[in-house]
């Protein structure tokens, strides 16, 4: 059975943003520019909603 | 007579003990790795929280200590161009205060930020001195200008009131 791996793609991009935009919000709080902490954070949070939402689209998609 | 006693399933497998099936019991497939990665998109997304709440603590300024306000000097004693010493916050951390002009006064923690020396007001060179190792701070901001210490001198808050002039909290040390 042929699947479809753009789901899996697009979840690799979301860990991998989620990666960066962690790095950058401790960065920032050591930096004491915690609006950008602040901001960081909330991209990272935003990204969980996308990630389920990604997940819930193409767990049954198929080639 | 044979017996087919051992030819029999002993009791019916659909139950709570014995439900593994192990034959594909740990294989990761397609589904189970978007679920793990969906998974650790949510870790990352709680992880994130503290930081957020600190930093967010940090901006409404309940990071920032209050000590009760103290007096340092009378305003008609202390000349234009000249400088006092006094104790802020504890009686043991040194600081300057250094009247710039008739209504303008800086204040920092005067322990020079290389090896806490004492640091000066020099006037004739409108600067800050530190003479142990001949390190050098802006009067306007404290920040070091020479030598060897490369953080500025801790900047402390003050108010003038009915001519007396008092000291209000220690600046958040600003990188």
């Amino acid at each position: 059975m042929k699947r479809s791996y753009v789901g899996v793609a697009v979840l690799a991009v979301i860990l991998f943003l989620n990666i960066i935009f962690t790095q950058y919000m401790v960065h920032q709080f050591f930096y004491e520019n915690y609006v950008n902490t602040l901001i960081f954070c909330g991209l990272n949070i935003v990204l969980f909603p996308i990630a389920l939402f990604a997940y819930k689209k193409m767990k049954n998609v198929k080639a | 007579m044979p017996s087919d006693k051992n030819n029999k399933i002993p009791f019916n497998e659909d139950n709570y003990t014995h439900n593994i099936e192990r034959n594909n019991e740990r294989k990761l497939d397609r589904r189970g790795f978007m679920k793990t990665l969906a998974g650790a998109a949510g870790v990352f997304a709680v992880s994130s929280l503290p930081w957020g709440a600190v930093a967010a603590k940090e901006l409404i300024g309940l990071g920032e200590k209050e000590y009760p306000k103290q007096k340092i000097i009378d305003e008609s004693k202390l000349a234009v161009g000249d400088a006092f010493e006094f104790k802020f916050p504890g009686e043991h951390d040194d600081a300057i205060i250094i009247r710039l002009a008739e209504d303008r006064y800086v204040a920092y923690q005067n322990a020079c930020t290389h090896l806490r020396c004492p640091v000066f007001w020099v006037k004739e060179q409108n600067q800050m001195v530190c003479p142990c190792h001949h390190g050098f701070f802006d009067v306007e901001t404290g920040a070091p200008t020479a030598g060897p210490p490369r953080r500025p001198l801790p900047e402390i808050q003050v108010k003038v009131e009915n001519g007396a002039i008092y000291a209000v909290r220690v600046k958040r040390y600003e990188a």
